[in-house]
This record gives structure tokens, sequence and C-alpha cells, in this order.
């Protein structure tokens, strides 16, 4: 262990902690508003601290009676999960072999620019041509629609992250599989995909936590609980003529939930240095 | 036990040539070196064999028959790659058997196979360990395992060694001579080391710049180079190397007015290169005749000899003495060698000349 010196040691935590406070501080004042009451929300001067813990809000939104905050905001986040879910899956299955294509072969990597190219484009310009499309389908205020137009968003970045993925696993391993009689898909599900698992589960959770929180196609292309999602939803409460502060910051932090417990599922294959051993001496 | 045949190979990137026109004929057992720089086309050579690559131009052949259009898994070669190409997340046992694995087959005989595979390397201990868990040596017997466990017909090495340190480069070099001999398999080994070449082939091909400047028996290549490429590329410390023009009197070495009384067979002035390995030069008597006076520079022991460094005209010579002998800095030595030793190449194309041994008539 190389000697610091206190000076260097207390900048290093004074970082630390600035980092950590300026990622937590408004996740903590979400919650605080989540249980404080009404009275403590909307007092002047505000009061930072409720002078009681106010759990009903809680109650109020797992509450499933049709027609209520609860019904809708719970039928949100199932159409969140699910729409989320369809999109990752769909955009894995599809920049999978995308990646490793262009990760092999420098001929189509133009391509891959060009596609990142239309990020550029702000999300309006694609409203009307993504409406017409869906209307046209029949899929508008459906989850799968909403699912499809998430994959065009998803997809491009997810192939891009693979690629990276896939450009640290020798070439050598795919041309000693071939000599040792692999089929390419052989070769792909027993070396190449356990290779790139960790960069898969990262792609998949930042695809999911992107679907999760878009917002803005979500709010154009559903207009009811079939196929509204928890970010609509949460507009919603707060559109109505006297927003209930506790009751948004109470639905973020349920909509938070899902995300969170996905990341702590992934967290477990996003180990990497696998292909440490294959080569060298 | 096959034959490999490579008849008129190129293999061209857009305009750059990478190979022109191989020729090599290797018959069942043979155990053929490719020898050259880095770059000049080895890795491209030996991929081409393994079907890794498709030629641009020619045929390969291997017992008779024609393979250009068959797929790797189906010529029945095996290939040890430079960076080993071990598959990180399978065990070392799964390594090893996984070209068994893919044609099919059955668990026990795999598991056998494997098993008297890794006794022969002395790997049977780590079976159950991944590649990340080996030593850079244990790595490299786990790729020769990889390719002993399925017999092929045509073994293909491509610098198996060069990651390895000196001490274990020469233990595997024993090793593999060994298992050579043990399986006489033909195999085709790509190296830029000479030493490995000089020591394992039973012939060596000399590349360079994408075709064989010679191919040859080992005493071949270093005895009697065909070209000043081989000559130089070959033997550490290298063949002196000294500018001369010949003529019907003798042999005008360049720049410093010396003459060998070596008369050509033809009257008329040819320049050509005068070759002469280190280990060839004595420190000439009175009475030698064929001899090159140089100015010493200085001179160091490497145990079994002294290399003396020199200067004629410029030109540096490298002399490898005995280690008794006795030379000072800036002293002039003379410098004998038998006609025997000597060799002669055209400036021109850089080919050797024969060199009669007895005077012309
Ligand atoms: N895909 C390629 N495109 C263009 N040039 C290549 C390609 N692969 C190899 N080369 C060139 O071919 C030459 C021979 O390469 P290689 O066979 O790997 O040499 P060696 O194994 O003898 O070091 C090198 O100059 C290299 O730059
Ligand atoms: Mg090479």
């Amino acid at each position: 262990m190389e000697q610091r010196s206190l000076g260097f040691s207390v900048f290093l935590y004074a970082s630390a902690l600035l980092l950590a406070v300026l990622i937590l501080a408004p996740f903590a004042w979400l919650f605080i508003m989540s249980i404080s009451s009404t009275t403590d929300l909307i007092s002047k001067p505000l009061r930072w601290w409720p002078a009681q813990a106010d759990w009903s809000r809680y109650r109020v939104l797992t509450d499933l009676t049709p027609n209520t905050h609860g019904a809708a905001l719970m039928s949100a986040l199932k159409n969140s999960v699910l729409v989320a879910a369809i999109a990752t899956l769909a955009a894995l299955a599809v920049s999978v072999p995308t990646g490793w294509a262009l990760s092999r072969s420098r001929a189509v990597n133009w391509s891959l620019g060009l596609v990142i190219g239309t990020y550029m484009l702000p999300p309006v310009a694609l409203a009307v041509p993504l409406y017409m499309g869906l209307a046209a389908l029949d899929l508008l205020n459906t989850r799968f629609g909403l699912a499809v137009v998430y994959l065009t968003i998803l997809a491009p970045f997810t192939a891009w992250l693979l690629k990276s993925g896939f450009d640290p696993i020798p070439r050598d391993i795919e041309l000693a599989a071939a000599i040792d009689g692999a089929r390419l898909d052989q070769t792909l599900r027993i070396l190449i995909l356990p290779l790139a698992a960790p960069v898969i589960g990262t792609a998949a959770l930042f695809a999911y936590l992107l679907a999760w929180d878009e917002f803005f196609y979500a709010l154009l292309f559903t207009s009811d609980q079939r196929a509204k999602t928890v970010t609509v939803a949460i507009a919603d409460l707060a559109g109505g003529r006297v927003a209930d502060y506790g009751l948004i910051a109470t639905a973020g932090v349920i909509a938070a939930l899902p995300p969170v417990l996905f990341g702590l599922l992934m967290q477990r294959t996003l180990i990497s240095g696998l292909t440490t051993g294959s080569v060298k001496g | 036990m096959s034959t490999l045949d490579l008849i008129g190979i190129g293999k061209s990137y857009g305009a750059t040539e990478v190979l022109r026109s191989i020729d090599i004929s290797l018959a069942s057992g043979e155990f053929l070196v490719l020898l050259g720089a880095s770059g000049c086309g080895k890795s491209t050579l030996l991929n081409v064999i393994a079907g890794l690559l498709s030629p641009t131009t020619g045929e390969i052949r291997i017992d008779g028959k024609r393979v250009n259009e068959v797929h790797p898994k189906d010529r029945d070669v095996a290939m040890v790659f430079q960076s080993y190409a071990l598959y990180p997340n399978l065990s070392v046992r799964r390594n090893i058997g996984f070209g068994l694995e893919m044609r099919g087959v059955p668990r026990a005989r795999r598991d056998e196979a494997v098993a008297r595979v890794a006794r022969m390397l002395q790997i049977d201990g780590l079976l159950d360990r991944k590649p990340a868990e080996l030593s850079g040596g244990q790595r490299q017997r786990v790729a020769i395992g990889r390719a002993l466990v399925r017999e092929p017909k045509i073994f293909l090495f491509d610098e198996p060694l060069s990651n390895l340190d000196a001490k274990l480069r020469m233990e595997m070099r024993a090793e593999i001579k060994h298992l050579h001999r043990l399986l006489a398999t033909t195999v085709v080994y790509v190296t830029h080391d000479q030493i490995e070449a000089m020591t394992l082939a039973t012939r060596i091909a000399v590349m360079n710049n994408g075709a064989i400047e010679q191919i040859g028996s080992p005493e071949d290549i270093y005895r009697r180079p065909a070209t000043v490429f081989v000559a130089s590329f070959v033997g550490a410390p290298p063949m002196n190397l000294i500018e001369a023009t010949w003529d019907g009197r003798g042999l005008h070495l360049d720049g410093s007015g010396q003459t060998l009384a070596l008369p050509a067979p033809d009257a008329a002035p040819r320049p050509v290169t005068l070759g002469v390995r280190p280990e060839d030069l004595r420190l000439a008597d009175p009475a030698d005749e064929l001899a090159i006076a140089a100015t010493v520079d200085f001179a160091e022991l490497t145990g079994p000899d002294r290399i003396v460094f020199s200067r004629l005209a410029g030109v540096p010579i490298l002399a490898s003495l005995p280690p008794h002998s006795h030379v000072t800095a800036d002293e002039q030595v003379r410098l004998t060698f038998s006609k025997r030793d000597m060799h002669l190449f055209d400036r021109g194309s850089g080919k050797r000349i024969d060199i009669p041994l007895r005077p012309v008539a």
C-alpha cells in the first residue's frame, strides 16, 4: 500500500462524499416528501423534516380499487415492466448478432456511425412518422406498439455497446473453434456469448432503464390504462387541478423500485475480466 | 501421416501481394519450418493451409487431393496459435476435448483421449482448471494438447514458443521434437527463431517478402545459403558480408585495396559479395595466403568463444575465435578461412555463385 498524505486522504473522502450527496440527495428528498404530511409540504417556510412519518400515500397508491390513483399506477407499473422487458429482449435479440458482426467485420462499420447519427435527431422529428406508422398497423395505445418504438431507440445503442464488448474477445478463439469443427452457432453459444455475458448484462440493464424512463413517446402513443406507462401515470398525477406533491413523490419512489431490483439482479453477471487466460504467457 | 503440396500459392489484399507463388512439397512425416522475419507472410501461409484464408492463386493438396474449397474443420488439420487461443470459459479438460466434442465423439472415449494426451504433456493434474489459472508454459501445453488429441493429418504451429521465457522455450522445443519423433505426423511450424528452425526441422523454408528464398535441410540452409538474404538471416552472430569485385586476377575487396588470390573463371570483372561466417575465421599464420587484414575494435568473451569486432575499410568483420586468443584494440589482425567455408553471391541478383574449389586451369 502506498503512503498517502493526510491532505490527499481528506480530499479523496470529501470528493466521494460530495458525489454521494449529489446522487442521493434528490432521492432522499423524494422519499422524505413521500412520508411528509401535506401541511408540512405546503407550509412556508418549508418544513424539511416531517413532524411525523405519514405512510398513508403508499396505501393509497397500492389500492387496486378500480378508478383510483392506486389502480392507475399499478396498471401503469405492469405496463412499464412489460414494455421495457419486451423492448429489452427484442433489442438484445437484434443487437447480439449485429454487434458481433460489426465487431468482426470492418466493412460495415460505417453503418453504425449512420445509425448513431440518427440519435442526433430530436425525438419530435420522428414523432409524426412513428405515429402514422403505429396507426397504420393498429398498434397505437398497445404495449406491443410502444415496445416496437422503444426497440428502434434501444437496438442501435445496445448494438454499439455489444460491439465494444465483442471487440476484446480474440478472433483467434473463433478460428481455433472453426478448426476444432465447431459450427457458427456452436461457437457463439458455447464460447462467444458466455465470454460476452458481462457486456450483454450491462446492455440489458441500460436498455431496460432507458425504456423504463422514456416519457415522450409513451405520452404520445398511449392513451389509457391498457398501455400507459409509469412515467405517464406520474405525469397524470401532476396534471390535476390540485397537485398533491406528496402523492407524486410516493409514485416516484414506487416507480424507482423495479429498476433498482433489476439492477441488483443483473449485478451478479456484471463481472468483467472473463477473457483472461486465453492468450499470452 | 499425410503429404502436403502447395502449388503456386499466392495471396493478395488488393494491390498488396502478401504471398508470391509458393511451391512446397512435403512427404509424409516431414517437419517443415517456415523461417522468416516478422511480416514476411508466414502466418498467412499457415492460415491458407488451415483453410482460414483462401489463396488468391494456386492449389493446396493434402494426400494428393485438392482441398482449396474444403472447410477448415474438414481438412483434418490441427493448429496451435501463436496466442494459444484457448477457450477461457472452458476447463482444460473441455479445451483439449473440444475438437472431439464437436465431432460427436462419445463422452467416455473423449475423456480417455484427453487423459492420454494430458499424461503425455504432464498436465493431467490441471484438467479441472480454467486457462486463467495456468502459467504460460502450462497454457502452451494445453494448446498443444488440443491439437494432439485429434490425431490430425497435419499439425500447424504458429510461433508456439515465442511467448515463453528462454529456459521454457528450450524445454518445449525438446518436447515438440520428441512428440514428432513419437507420432511422425507431418508438421508445418512457423518461427522467426533460427535456433528453433535449425533444431526442429527436417526441412527449412526461408521466407522473405512473401516468397520462399530457399528450401532445404538445416545443413543446406546453413552451409550452402542460396541467396545473400538467407546467408545474412541464418546464423548468429551473422555471416560477414564484404563487397568485392571478382576478375581473372582475383577477388578485390572494395575500398581496402586487398586482393584474395581467387581468380575468377571469366576475366571480366563482376560485382560480388563475399560471405564468411564468424566461426569460420581464424587468426592467420604468415604462410596463409587467403587472409583479410582488419583493424580490431574490441573483443568480447562469451564463454566458449571470444568474439572479435573488427573493421575492414569501414565494413564490420566479426570473428568467433577460441577464448584464449589474444587480440588488443586497434591491432591489425589477419583473419584467414578455408575456401570450402566461403560463400560468393552475385551482387545484382543476390544469388549464390558456386566456386570451383580448385583454381581453374
Ligand atoms: N487482412 C490483411 N489485409 C492487408 N494486409 C494484411 C492482412 N493480413 C496480413 N497482412 C499483411 O501481410 C503481411 C504478412 O503478414 P503475416 O502473414 O501475419 O506475417 P508473419 O506471420 O510472417 O509475421 C504483413 O505485412 C501484413 O501487414
Ligand atoms: Mg505471424
